[in-house]
C-alpha cells in the first residue's frame, strides 16, 4: 500500500500564558490559521480550537470511515452515520496534563443491519482505525453504537 | 480538571465511493470540513483528512509544550514555527510522525533549544498518547 502524507504547521508568538498560535492545514488548506491559546484550551473555547478537539476531528472522522468500511464488507453498506467523538484532557497528578479518554458514539442507519451486527461492526471499526489505535499509549477508548 | 472536546462527524454511503461531514467546531474556530476516502488517500484537493487532523493536534500541542518549556528555563521565545507530518499506510497504521521547530529565542543556543525541543517532544499530551506506537521524529533549530 502507498504512504498517505499529511502536514499541519503551528505559528506561535509570546509565551504560554499571553501567547497566541495559529494552526494551518499545509497539505490540504483545508483550514488556516486557526488560532488557539493555554486559557481557551484548558478553559472556555470562546471560539478559538485545540489540540483536543482537533483530535475529536481527528478520531470521529477516522473512526466513522472504519465504521463505513466494516459495513460495507459485511454487506450491508450504511445509507448514513452519525458520529460524536468527545475527546477529555486531565491534569494526572506527578504526570502533567494528559489525554486520558475518548468517546465514540455512533447512531446509524444501516438497511438489512441489525443492532447485534451493528454493534460488531462497531467494535471491529474501533479496532481497525489507526486513530483509536494510536492514542491508547495514554487514554481509553469507549465505544456505544446504536441504529437509528 | 478535565477538560472535553466535542466533534461529530456524518458520513454517507461506502467507505470507497460515500463522503462525510465534519460538523462545525464546538468551539466555532472553523466550519464544517469535508472528507472522503480518495481524499484522504490520494490528493487531498482541498479536503482534510483525520491524519491532517492529527498533525494539526500534534504541531499545536509540541508548539504550546515548547514554548512553556522554553519560559519555565527563563529564556521565552519571541517565536516559534512547529510542524508535523503524519505517515499513514493503509492496513498497518499510522506509522510516523515528524516533528519540525525553528525558533526565535534571545539569549539561547542551539544545544540548548534542541534539548528543550526535544523534552517538548516527549512531555506534549499529544505525544504521550502516541507513545509506544508511530516512530516520532525532531528536526530542531533556530531560526
Amino acid at each position: 500500500m502507498p504512504r498517505i502524507v499529511r502536514e499541519a504547521a503551528v505559528s506561535w508568538e509570546g509565551n504560554v500564558a499571553r501567547g497566541t498560535g495559529a494552526i494551518s492545514a499545509v497539505s490540504s488548506g483545508a483550514f488556516t490559521q486557526l488560532p488557539y491559546t493555554v486559557a481557551a484550551r484548558i478553559g472556555i473555547p470562546e471560539g478559538k480550537t485545540s489540540p483536543e478537539e482537533l483530535l475529536a476531528a481527528a478520531h470521529g472522522g477516522c473512526f466513522t470511515m472504519s465504521l463505513a468500511s466494516e459495513l460495507t464488507q459485511a454487506g450491508t453498506p450504511p445509507e448514513r452515520l452519525e458520529v460524536r467523538c468527545v475527546v477529555t484532557m486531565d491534569e494526572i497528578e506527578g504526570k502533567g496534563h494528559q489525554i486520558v479518554h475518548s468517546e465514540i458514539e455512533a447512531h446509524g442507519t444501516v438497511p438489512g443491519c441489525d443492532e447485534a451486527t451493528f454493534a460488531q461492526a462497531a467494535e471491529a471499526a474501533d479496532a481497525g482505525c489507526p486513530l483509536s489505535a494510536l492514542i491508547r499509549a495514554s487514554a481509553t477508548v469507549a465505544v456505544s453504537a446504536t441504529l437509528s | 480538571m478535565a477538560t472535553d472536546r466535542t466533534m461529530s462527524t456524518t458520513w454517507h454511503g461506502t467507505l470507497m465511493e460515500g463522503s462525510g461531514t465534519i460538523h462545525a467546531a464546538g468551539s466555532g474556530a472553523f466550519g464544517t470540513l469535508e472528507v472522503s476516502w480518495p481524499s484522504r488517500a490520494e490528493a487531498p484537493n482541498g479536503k482534510t483528512s483525520p491524519e491532517e487532523l492529527l498533525a494539526a493536534a500534534h504541531s499545536a500541542c509540541f508548539a504550546m509544550a515548547l514554548s512553556h518549556g522554553l519560559a519555565q528555563a527563563g529564556t521565552p521565545a519571541a517565536s516559534l514555527d512547529t510542524s508535523a507530518t503524519v505517515t499513514f499506510v493503509p492496513g498497518t497504521g499510522i506509522t510516523k510522525v515528524a516533528l519540525t521547530a525553528r525558533g526565535a529565542v534571545p539569549g539561547l543556543d542551539e544545544s540548548g533549544f534542541v534539548a528543550a525541543a526535544e523534552a517538548a517532544k516527549a512531555g506534549c499530551p499529544v505525544s504521550k498518547a502516541l507513545a509506544g506506537g508511530p516512530e516520532l521524529t525532531l528536526d530542531a533549530a533556530l531560526a
